[in-house]
């Protein structure tokens, strides 16, 4: 490493492999984006000549996956502790997370890759936000030295993975009704069909959730001594868990329109949003008792 | 009837009953004193009841199972969430180090009307402990050892802290940052008034400065008969927390008030890693009693109005919440049974089987390929 990139970066070495991690997310949302716009229009069975986009696509996200798992690998090890405690941190882990099952589910699923346009600059969000963060290292409480804490972690973060790609689904029904984009998502199936495998996703994530919630509530339990005290976190994740539920129900006894459905699981996805990155802001520390 | 109940059960009404819930869940954020808690129990009990009446009525639940069970799941947790409300308890404990737990140590005690526990066949003694500190005083780990009697009645030492509570009868003593030191008194009235002063029960209010709060919290004094030498402490207000704050005041029986600052010694740094350990710490008891203010070291007596007082030795205190709610394992399994059903429900209706094969459509909105193919249709 040069001395001049010595010098910027200081002792978060980590740094490097976010910045690459980054890049390749980019340069994939950009590919997919330059791909469904070339597919638009094209005869159905053009299709598999005129998706290789979709093979880069693939290849890129899973090399910015593995850069960004070597960064929390650096960093991890630089500062001793997990990915758990600041906002920097917990950005870059859910870039990992989120990046990890998209890729799993953009290889698995052919059928809903034109998606990708819709969830990977979700994805940017984060990635630009990360990058206005300083890479300081909190200590971790006395109270993070639990296992539980891992079980809440992770099946959050495969919460918010099914909940994007719900959202990436939604986000082409809303869009696929406008004049502009339109012709973009015509390879891709019926509204009908989109909406069942949106909801198949998100009942997934409504899974995940009720896990995260439960793994949470025993760690609370183990850390401070109660397992529910509507603190910031709590208060805001159980309103995002009966959103969700409530939503389900809607959608089945009501039969809304697709594309009611589909505002819902964004306004799900916004939620979860808010409370996983935006507590930090109106709450002290992200759970009470954690100092 | 059967209409009726039928109708108790709509999803309707379920919808209903989540808004109120999330009402009552946004006014409950950070638990406000000004809002009162029917604004979750009526809504759970409005849930409850409707989900009980769907469980019995409606086919589009009872008659798949793993949608059955997760229903069945978030009734129990509704309802042993109420029995845990009912019989819980909430309570904080400081004791000092060598003494034996007692229930009347418990203060700010919160409990539910039906608390039957086992509280008075609690029996541990404090131990010492230390805290870590890292650079920045920032509060690491705590180790709290606490002895207790073994099936054989021998006393065995255990290490609690942080996430590691102390398990008693059901009761969870959960160390807490809230500790700190207390000096160890004895006060020996004079003779020639002591035969005629009542001396007042075992505890003696002194106020004390609490970490959080500025609430009255007791000084524990060993009984004596009048007249006879009385020993106790008194918890100096919470260490590191209020380390430039060490003062307490205290009344003997049959004295004046006396204000009492402990200077302490324990090798605390702002700048490097530290620990926290009464065994590493030394402290001189400044004595404050009407005009006079002598300085004490351990072993020391002043010869004060009333009485002699001695300044033993310094020990610390450990602060703990104790927390008590007997549905704790029952409402964990509900929720795995639970979330296991709707596992299996959604097994069930999805398998593993992905859509590989995509389904074109030839514009928006228009079927091309059976929903049912690829989603499993609409009832998803
Ligand atoms: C309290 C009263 C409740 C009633 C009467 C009720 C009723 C129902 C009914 C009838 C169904 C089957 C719908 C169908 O497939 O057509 C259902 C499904 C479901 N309910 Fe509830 N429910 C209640 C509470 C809840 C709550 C509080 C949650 C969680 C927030 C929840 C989560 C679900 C889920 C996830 C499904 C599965 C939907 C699917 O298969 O896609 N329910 N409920």
């Amino acid at each position: 490493m040069s001395d001049a990139i010595e010098n910027f970066i200081g002792p978060a070495t980590e740094l490097p492999w976010l910045w690459a991690g980054l890049a390749a997310y980019a340069l994939a949302t950009f590919i997919a984006v330059v791909g469904v716009i070339r597919t638009q229009g094209r005869a159905v069975g053009a299709m598999a000549v005129s998706r290789s986009h979709e093979k880069l696509v693939l290849m890129i996200v899973a090399t910015g996956v593995a850069l960004i798992a070597i960064a929390l690998a650096e960093r991890w090890v630089r500062i001793g502790h997990g990915p758990f405690v600041n906002l920097f941190e917990l950005l870059m882990s859910q870039l990992f997370s989120l990046g990890l099952v998209f890729t799993l589910v953009y290889w698995r699923m052919p059928v809903l890759r034109p998606s990708a346009v819709v969830a990977l600059p979700l994805m940017g969000v984060l990635g630009g936000w990360v990058l206005a963060l300083q890479p300081i290292d909190t200590p971790l409480p006395p109270t993070y030295h639990n296992d539980w804490l891992w079980a809440h972690v992770g099946l959050g973060k495969i919460f918010l993975a099914l909940s994007l790609m719900g959202t990436g689904l939604a986000g082409v029904i809303l869009l696929r009704h406008t004049q502009r984009f339109a012709a973009w998502f015509r390879q891709m199936p019926a509204d009908e069909v989109l909406d069942g495998l949106a909801w198949r996703f998100m009942l997934l994530a409504f899974i995940f959730h009720s896990l995260m919630l439960t793994a949470g509530a025993v760690w609370a339990q183990d850390a401070w001594g109660r397992y529910w005290a509507w603190d910031a976190l709590e208060t805001s994740s159980f309103l995002n868990w009966l959103l969700l539920g409530a939503s389900i129900h809607a959608r089945l006894t009501y039969r809304i329109p697709i594309r009611v459905g589909a505002i819902a699981i964004i306004a799900v996805f916004i939620f979860a949003f808010i409370t996983y990155f935006g507590t930090p802001f109106y709450s002290e520390a992200a759970h009470k008792g954690v100092i | 009837m059967i209409l009726k109940i039928h109708a108790l059960g709509s999803v309707r009404l379920a919808l209903l009953g989540m808004v109120l819930l999330a009402i009552g869940a946004a006014l409950s954020y950070n638990n406000p004193v000004s809002t009162p808690v029917w604004v979750l129990v009526v809504p759970l009990a409005f849930l409850a009841i409707n989900l009980l009446a769907a469980i019995a009525t409606n086919p589009r639940i009872n008659r798949r199972g793993g949608l059955l069970v997760f229903h069945i799941g978030l009734l129990a947790i509704i309802v042993l969430a109420g029995i845990g409300r009912l019989t819980h308890l909430d309570a904080q404990l400081e004791i000092t180090e060598g003494s034996a737990f007692s229930p009347q140590d418990l203060t700010e005690v919160n409990k539910g009307p039906f608390h039957f526990g086992a509280l008075d066949q609690i029996a541990f003694v404090q131990g010492s402990y230390t805290v870590e500190y890292a650079a920045g005083m920032v509060r690491g780990l705590t180790h709290s050892q606490v002895l207790m009697p073994d099936e054989r009645g021998r006393l065995v030492t255990k290490v609690v802290g942080d996430d590691r509570p102390l398990v008693l009868e059901g009761y969870r003593f959960y160390t807490t940052f809230n500790k700190g030191f207390a000096p160890v008194l004895t006060w020996l009235p004079d003779p020639a008034i002591a035969p005629g002063i009542a001396l007042p029960s075992m505890h003696t209010e002194v106020r004390v400065p609490r970490a959080q709060d500025a609430q009255e919290r007791p000084a524990s004094v060993q009984s004596a008969a009048p007249g006879e030498a009385i020993t106790g402490t008194v918890h100096m207000p919470s260490y590191p927390l209020f380390e430039y704050k060490q003062d307490s005041a205290w009344t003997p029986p049959g004295g004046k008030e006396i204000k009492l600052w402990l200077r302490l010694k324990t090798g605390l740094r702002e700048d490097a890693p530290w620990v926290l350990d009464g065994k590493d710490a030394s402290g001189v008891l400044v004595v404050n009693a009407g005009a006079r203010r002598v300085e004490l070291q351990p072993g020391e007596t002043v010869q004060l109005e009333g009485g002699r007082l001695r300044f033993e030795r310094l020990t610390s205190w450990m602060g703990y919440k104790v927390f008590y709610d007997p549905t704790l394992h029952w409402l964990f399994v509900s929720a795995m049974v639970a979330i296991i059903g709707l596992g299996t429900h959604f097994w069930s209706r999805f398998g593993v089987r992905l859509p590989h094969t995509p389904a074109p459509s030839t514009g928006a909105g228009l079927k091309a390929a059976p929903a049912s193919e690829i989603s499993g249709g609409r009832g998803l």
